[in-house]
């Protein structure tokens, strides 16, 4: 990387290596029984230069073909995209605790063992069917830049994934552990999923109205998705951000506050800078309803005329191949923070309700003007503080900027899912349409 | 090339072994706004080992060479590992044995269209929108994708397959104070760049239905009548029964499998749905799928029943049925999955104004904006929709989001129209990202769908 950073120095005033060197193993259980070992090793690394204040980026998955990587950054310059900003020297940043070795040495038949252990553990407590996903991965990222940063960082993870899957259909409770090192899962963390799925067996048929709703952590990427979307520094400056002008103001109920964390280490993926070497530190979004910051990377900070928050990230949604991506404004380790009762007191608080279990389709809709309108994978069905069966063919639907403003409780625990760190959370007087 | 991959398959102790390797390009060049945001021009590639010994199957994507002994002892302890711990060994459906180079003829190859013309094309689209004064912004990108594919096999097959994907896609955004309403804009195909010219009409009037959209009113919540247009019965098609057709994920879904069962009756008789991947110049067009299968035609529903399945070699061979050639990775970094082609519902005998008659009074919504699938239930947005009364078409809704269940919907398919037409952009995200995932249908009418209105 060093060469060719310094092969680069003759053909751009400024430039900025990202490297990515990762090994993934996946052992997936269907329906109980093992179905899958797969493993992944994939390199690559991605090239940003400037010359006269125009960016170029290429990337490669080797440095075989270095000058070709090269000639492909300078035709880049084509798009005399501008640049004016510098890639920052990034020498002190805080120590975070993100690798731990002994996932080096964890075998797939270690995974294939603890997934067999918590099958052993459901097989006898769902009645119906169970996935499972146990997996580990480490990565090396390494970023260097013409102005002297040169940061490598190491990552562990340790993943398991659970759903449990209702009768005819994929939809599923799922819940996603996830940490740096090998943790065991306790009984007390799969209890409240198994006794909802157990509960709710039946299929139950609720008339359209306006009801009460409990959004599940990993339904809630249906509202974090629209508030991303609005305070995104790319929407703001582009003119697509319905709140470009509201900072300050207070949009939500005043229990909701919403932050990006990625110097929390307990939490797997931590980081100390971004993927542009930005420092990245706590930041908040949305503070006690009250909407505060807006997120930029290197790029719209200097559009915006702002300083970067240290958000620029490949943010490789959809299968995307992160050294491909450019960084973006990106909320990597979003966290909504919790409430003061359990997710049984939610329940009991509902005289007629829905629980969103699984959101489908949250990512169609207009969702720069906030509008959601999904179906429900599962969607659970509450009567009298209890659950009582399931729904089908129902949708609930609603603009976030109304729905977040009648929040009537939020669990006193936060869960990890694929987009963030969320607890559940009740809203009042939702929309919910249903077939006869 | 074949050399490395068959030196590579030589070193597997395994009763079968495959491995394929791509080379992909890929163009894009962004908008927003006015502003061009990326043009780059780039090439990666790498590796994908399968390996079968002992029932086990196992899959390993690496990027170096260099790996290639450690990945091939790797692969085989996975499939031994994974043969220690089932009860059905795995085995693979008999396959012809291919040797063939299949390189699509295109009108006008990209890769001799100057960057400065795929540039100047995408601008002059990007511009038309933002003439108009209440068009906020765009996200109008490029993007070009070529995946040279070699395949080989310790059966013999040695492949060859280049597919090239072009298209111009994006979103429009208007504004008028704090409402913003957004639609889709795209062109495209695999057929070549001039698949991509001559279309400023669809500019035109994606950015007229974007403006419009700003004065039309929320779409009441409830269960309503409608007519779908092409896009959103093509999108049903896949979402809802296309995705239950690919026998990956109804293998291990016992109550799905149960559900699917071949010879029984799912939809109303005057549905007829087929996925062939070797129509030429549709989006999904192949030859061989990615485990060196000779795609073929596959007649899925014939008069409301189910009467064919998509299938992997694994899957053929697990559920005793015909292989079809429907195996497809995403690119270099994945093991193929089963995968829809060109899915689509046969045409059927109405005309456009014969649905809005026997509609009479109801919904017309169209295209498609994002769907997802969870077994018997559906969602999926419209980008716009129209009251329809006594058979006219009326004023303009939004916000428009259906729900339903796949069985009662293709039962409620009341009427087909006769006016088949083909998605020209994909994107269908199971796991991997297909970008050649193409549907198509004709205008239908379905009674009793789910609105979720807001």
């Amino acid at each position: 990387m060093r060469r060719l950073l310094q092969m680069t120095s003759t053909i751009s005033d400024r430039s900025e290596i990202f490297s990515s060197k990762k090994v993934t193993n996946f052992v997936l259980f269907e329906n109980g029984k093992l179905k899958n070992i797969d493993t992944d090793l994939q390199h690559g690394y991605s090239l940003r230069i400037i010359k006269d204040n125009k960016i170029g980026f290429a990337y490669t998955k080797n440095l075989r073909k270095r000058k070709e990587l090269l000639d492909n950054c300078l035709a880049s310059l084509k798009g005399q995209v501008e640049a004016n900003f510098n890639f920052p020297l990034t020498k002190e940043y805080p120590k975070l605790t993100t690798y731990s070795a002994s996932l080096n040495v964890q075998s797939n038949r270690d995974l294939v063992e603890e997934g067999q252990r918590i099958c052993s553990f459901l097989r006898p407590r769902i009645n119906g069917q169970f996935n499972i996903t146990a997996g580990n991965s480490i990565e090396r990222l390494r970023i260097m830049n013409s102005t002297g940063t040169d940061i490598r960082m190491r990552t562990s993870q340790y993943v398991i994934a659970l759903s449990f899957v209702y009768p005819n259909s994929y939809a599923a409770l799922r819940r996603l552990f996830a940490c740096t090192d090998f943790k065991q899962i306790q009984r007390h963390e799969l209890m409240m999923m198994i006794d909802l799925y157990n509960h709710s067996s039946k299929t139950v048929k609720p008339n359209t109205k306006r009801m009460k709703v409990i959004f599940m952590p990993e339904s809630m990427h249906t509202f974090t998705w629209r508030l991303q979307s609005a305070t995104n520094g790319a929407a703001v400056y582009e003119k697509q951000s319905p709140v470009s002008d509201r900072l300050g103001e207070k949009l939500f109920a005043k229990e909701l506050t919403v932050y990006n964390d990625p110097l929390n280490d307990a939490m797997p993926g931590a980081r100390s800078v971004d993927d542009e070497a930005t420092l990245c530190r706590n930041f908040p979004i949305v503070t006690n309803g009250v909407l505060t910051n807006f997120y930029y990377d290197l790029y719209y900070a200097e559009k915006s005329k702002v300083k970067p928050t240290g958000h620029g990230f490949k943010n490789a949604q959809w299968s995307g191949e992160a050294i491909s991506l450019k960084p973006s404004p990106s909320l990597q380790h979003l966290h909504i923070q919790t409430g003061k009762e359990s997710l049984n007191k939610l329940i009991e608080k509902m005289d007629e309700g829905i629980i969103v279990g699984g959101a489908l389709g949250a990512h169609s809709g207009n969702i720069v003007n906030g509008d959601y309108s999904i179906g429900l994978s599962p969607g659970l069905y509450v009567k009298n503080g209890e659950v009582i069966g399931r729904v089908k063919d129902t949708m609930i639907a609603g603009n976030i900027y109304n729905t977040m403003k009648k929040i009537i409780a939020i669990e006193d625990t936060a869960h990890l899912t694929h987009t963030g760190v969320f607890p559940a959370i009740l809203f009042d007087d939702v929309s919910v349409a249903t077939s006869k | 090339m074949f050399d490395n991959l068959v030196t590579v398959l030589s070193k597997t102790d395994a009763d079968y072994s495959d491995i394929r390797y791509e080379l992909k390009k890929e163009i894009i060049i962004s908008f927003n706004g006015r502003e061009i945001t990326q043009l780059s021009s780039n090439s990666t590639d790498g590796y994908v080992l399968r390996v079968l010994k002992k029932g086990g199957l196992s899959t390993i994507a690496f990027t170096d060479h260099k790996d290639a002994n450690k990945v091939v002892k790797k692969a085989e302890e996975n499939a031994v590992l994974i043969s220690k711990n089932i009860d059905e060994p795995v085995r693979f459906a008999k396959s012809e044995v291919v040797v063939d180079t299949f390189l699509p003829k295109l009108k006008e190859d990209p890769q001799k269209t100057t960057l400065d013309e795929k540039l100047r094309l995408t601008k002059k689209y990007n511009d038309i929108p933002l003439k108009n004064p209440k068009i906020a912004t765009t996200n109008i990108s490029y993007r070009e994708i070529i995946r040279d594919k070699y395949f080989a096999n310790t059966e013999g097959s040695k492949i060859r397959e280049q597919l090239t994907t072009t298209r111009i896609n994006g979103t429009i955004i208007s504004r008028d104070g704090s409402l913003l309403q957004n639609i889709r804009v795209g062109i495209g195909g695999s057929n070549g760049f001039a698949v991509l010219r001559d279309q400023e009409d669809e500019f035109e009037k994606r950015t007229s239905i974007v403006l419009q959209l700003l004065k039309a009113k929320p779409v009441n919540a409830g269960v309503h009548k409608a007519i779908l247009n092409q896009s959103l019965a093509g999108v049903f098609t896949h979402e809802a029964f296309g995705h239950f057709s690919e026998a990956d994920l109804i293998e291990d879904n016992l109550s799905m499998r149960k559900k699917m069962k071949i010879g029984d009756k799912l939809g109303n008789r005057a549905v007829n749905i087929i996925d062939d991947p070797t129509i030429p110049d549709l989006l999904g067009y192949y030859r061989y799928d990615d485990e060196g299968t000779k795609a073929r035609p596959t007649q899925l529903m014939k008069n409301g029943i189910l009467v064919g399945r998509l299938h992997s070699r694994r899957t053929a061979a697990a559920f005793n049925e015909p292989l079809s050639g429907h195996c497809v990775a995403e690119d270099y970094r994945y093991a193929p999955i089963i995968r829809m082609g060109n899915i689509f519902i046969q045409p059927g005998k109405y005309s456009f104004d014969d649905l809005l008659d026997k509609l009479g009074d109801g919904l017309y919504i169209l295209d498609a904006k994002g769907g997802q699938t969870s077994g018997e239930n559906f969602t999926f947005g419209a980008q716009y929709g129209y009251l329809v009364k006594n058979g006219k078409i009326n004023e303009m809704v939004r916000d428009i989001n259906v729900s339903g269940n796949l069985y009662k919907t293709l039962q409620n398919i009341d009427a087909i129209g006769n006016d088949v037409t083909w998605s020209k952009i994909g994107g269908c995200g199971k796991g991997q990202t297909n970008i050649r995932s193409c549907y198509g249908a004709p205008h239908v009418i379905v009674a009793d769908i789910v609105i979720g209105g807001t």
